[in-house]
């Protein structure tokens, strides 16, 4: 029987899974994604959580809590640093933990270190040490490995091309070579809106509140960081005067400095999670350098666990108002 | 002659205009909403309709406020706008080159930022409602002090006491202590005056451009004493239009002589709807995890609008069986 290996469908998923299904599945797992977030799923998990948690782990927790019963293992690695000199977050640091301390009933857990931040030799390690749970054969877990690779390259040229996570992925599930027939650029919108948040947050469709279908009802297209290239971010953000060590903060701030840039953009919006402190930095120094141009129009949401839409929809509805009446007094 | 009706249903007033075409407004209602959004608009329009005149005719209504979805499938509306939207557009009308809008309400308070007649920026409080009408209603209350009298004590006050403004729940403990120190009355009020203007502007404006003309609207530019305690923060006269309290309403009266403007035909269904027996109700939707709450609005036997559920279903089925009728 194949081994089951659960990934919450909740923070890094939306950006590595691609890579983690290529590679469990090459090794003969069963990959099993939990459900969407529903309200069950986040009451759930804040129920569990620890207060001081931000919203995104809240609902970690969640969709932990929706896996359990359902695999054998729980992929849930320590997520330190992606890359050279970067961190992501004392949370992701602490998250094996947390969930191994108030969770009951958990399966194995696949706990390894990632950590690149001084070199990058410890990565293959990390993933050797996953593989070895799966398969005795060093050469079966290398070449695992690279296809995952592959595929992971291919979902993040996707995500460049301005392909939303949700249609890049089933792009890949089809699992079809060409990448032109299936890229549906967003068209017949007016307006260009850029999206500036942790991926976790923007696409989620819960916890965001359906924004980015929202957006595009009220006839905007939308912009996200997964589409500025990695070389741009990293300009970028070397423009602010002490360097970012949050690898999504630097990635949120760059893109949002490049969009500031962009004639094409009318529009940027900051979507921030209650009890995120990266968030409320990044935020901040979007805003000033906004302020600072004068060029375009901003607006900082913040997303908790409420569910009431109004103050949000009021929020929306008045920014795409106000670009509008913008474009036409011009 | 042709009229526009405005509604604006926030969550503390409902607030009714009647305005001619040349943008002068004939009738205005100030009602208290008291968490009855559907029986308020109805009495209102109800009110209203005794009020008018031989040949007025409501060419086209607007609404805005946090009930405006709920009061447009009641009424019948041209117009569907967001309350930051409705205020703007009435300050850019009433006061020509405004170029900033500070508006405090009953639970929410924004701030506009205008430029050559056009929102550039604006922001809303967030979860906090300290230094909103509420608030300040709830210390008159305590005070024993008719609310009408706040502003004009305020202006009295030699040396007006620091209280904390960041949080209405300290401010308040701030104040009693004050006064039990033996601080007048007239120092404290506009102590809160200062200390509500001072969270306004840190909060709602931060990081704002505020230049003048600085219109002040809203049902808390009533009070004198914020009037003032606004003007020495931020060194500027701060005008107050004479429809202050009902801005909304006339940008909501305003977009809907907009969406007429190429000669519509109106939605408003007349002041008979303020007649109709209306329903609100709720259930929860158990047919996925979301568990949503789906409001129903019901006239008569007919349900006529559903909202709340994500997926839409519940909405989409009313919409479906009208276009079936």
């Amino acid at each position: 029987m194949k081994k089951r290996v659960g990934i919450p469908r909740a923070l890094l998923y939306y950006t590595y899974y691609p890579l983690w299904r290529e590679f469990f599945t090459s090794l003969g797992a069963e990959v099993v994604v939990s459900s969407p977030t529903t309200k069950g799923i986040l009451n759930q998990g804040v129920k569990k959580a620890v207060d001081e948690a931000c919203l995104p782990v809240k609902l970690y927790y969640g969709h932990v809590m929706d896996l359990i019963g359902k695999v054998d293992y729980l992929f849930l690695p320590r997520m330190v640093s992606v890359e050279a000199k970067t961190y992501i977050c004392p949370k992701f640091l602490g998250l094996p933990d947390m969930i191994r301390h108030n969770v009951d009933n958990l399966p194995t857990l696949i706990d390894v270190n990632i950590n690149r931040h001084k070199n990058d030799n410890q990565l293959y390690g990390a993933v050797y040490q996953v593989g070895k749970m799966f398969s005795a054969n060093p050469y079966n877990i290398y070449a695992a490995f690279n296809r995952a690779i592959k595929v992971q390259n291919r979902y993040e040229t996707l995500l460049q091309q301005g392909i939303l996570p949700f249609e890049a992925l089933s792009v890949l599930e089809r699992g079809d070579g060409g990448d032109k027939e299936t890229a549906t650029p967003q068209q017949g919108k007016d307006l260009t809106i850029a999206l500036v948040g942790h991926p976790y947050n923007i696409y989620d469709n819960y916890i965001s509140m359906n924004l980015i279908e929202k957006l595009k009802t009220m006839g905007a297209m939308v912009m996200t960081p997964e589409a500025v290239a990695p070389e741009v971010v990293e300009g970028e953000a070397n423009k602010l005067p002490k360097k970012m060590f949050w690898n999504m903060g630097k990635k949120m701030v760059g893109s949002a400095f490049h969009f500031l840039n962009r004639p094409d953009v009318d529009g940027i919006i900051h979507l921030a999670a209650f009890g995120c402190g990266p968030d409320s930095f990044t935020g901040e120094l979007v805003e000033r350098e906004v302020r600072r141009k004068k060029t375009v129009p901003f607006l900082n949401l913040t997303i908790d666990e409420h569910t009431g839409e109004a103050g949000i929809v009021t929020r929306l509805e008045a920014f795409v108002d106000m670009i509008r009446w913008k474009a036409v007094s011009q | 002659m042709n009229c526009f009706l405005g509604v604006d249903v926030g969550s503390v007033s409902t607030n009714i205009i009647l305005m001619d075409e040349e943008t002068n407004v004939l009738e205005s209602m100030y009602l208290r909403t008291q968490g009855k959004p559907i029986v308020t608009v109805q009495r209102g329009l109800q009110d209203l309709a005794g009020r008018l005149k031989p040949g007025w005719h409501i060419r086209a209504a607007g609404t805005t406020g946090s009930a405006r979805h709920l009061t447009s499938v009641i009424m019948g509306a041209d117009s569907v706008k967001n309350e930051i939207t409705a205020h703007a557009v009435a300050a850019t009308h009433l006061v020509p080159g405004a170029q900033t809008v500070l508006e405090i309400g009953g639970q929410d308070s924004k701030i506009i930022v205008l430029r050559n007649g056009v929102v550039a920026d604006f922001a809303m409080n967030t979860v906090c409602a300290a230094g909103t009408g509420s608030f300040l209603d709830q210390q008159a209350a305590r005070l024993n002090i008719p609310i009408e009298d706040f502003g004009p004590i305020a202006l009295e006050a030699k040396s007006p006491v620091r209280i904390a403004g960041r949080c209405s729940v300290f401010a308040e403990s701030d104040m009693i202590h004050k006064q039990q120190m033996g601080h007048n009355l007239s120092d404290i009020l506009a102590g809160l005056c200062e200390a509500l203007v001072r969270n306004y502007l840190n909060n709602v404006g931060k990081g704002k451009e505020i230049l003048g003309p600085v219109v002040f609207q809203g049902g808390v530019a009533a009070n004198v004493g914020i009037k003032k305690a606004f003007e020495e923060a931020l060194e500027v006269e701060v005008q107050i239009p004479k429809h202050y309290d009902v801005m909304g309403a006339v940008g909501a009266a305003l977009l809907a002589r907009e969406a007429v403007a190429k000669g519509q035909p109106s939605k408003f269904k007349g002041f008979e709807a303020a007649q109709e027996d209306y329903r609100a109700g709720s259930f929860e939707c158990g047919d996925c995890p979301n568990l949503c709450e789906v409001i129903e609005i019901a006239a008569g036997e007919k349900t006529i609008a559903r909202w709340g559920d994500r997926c839409s279903k519940w909405a989409n089925s009313v919409m479906a069986e009208e276009s079936a009728v």
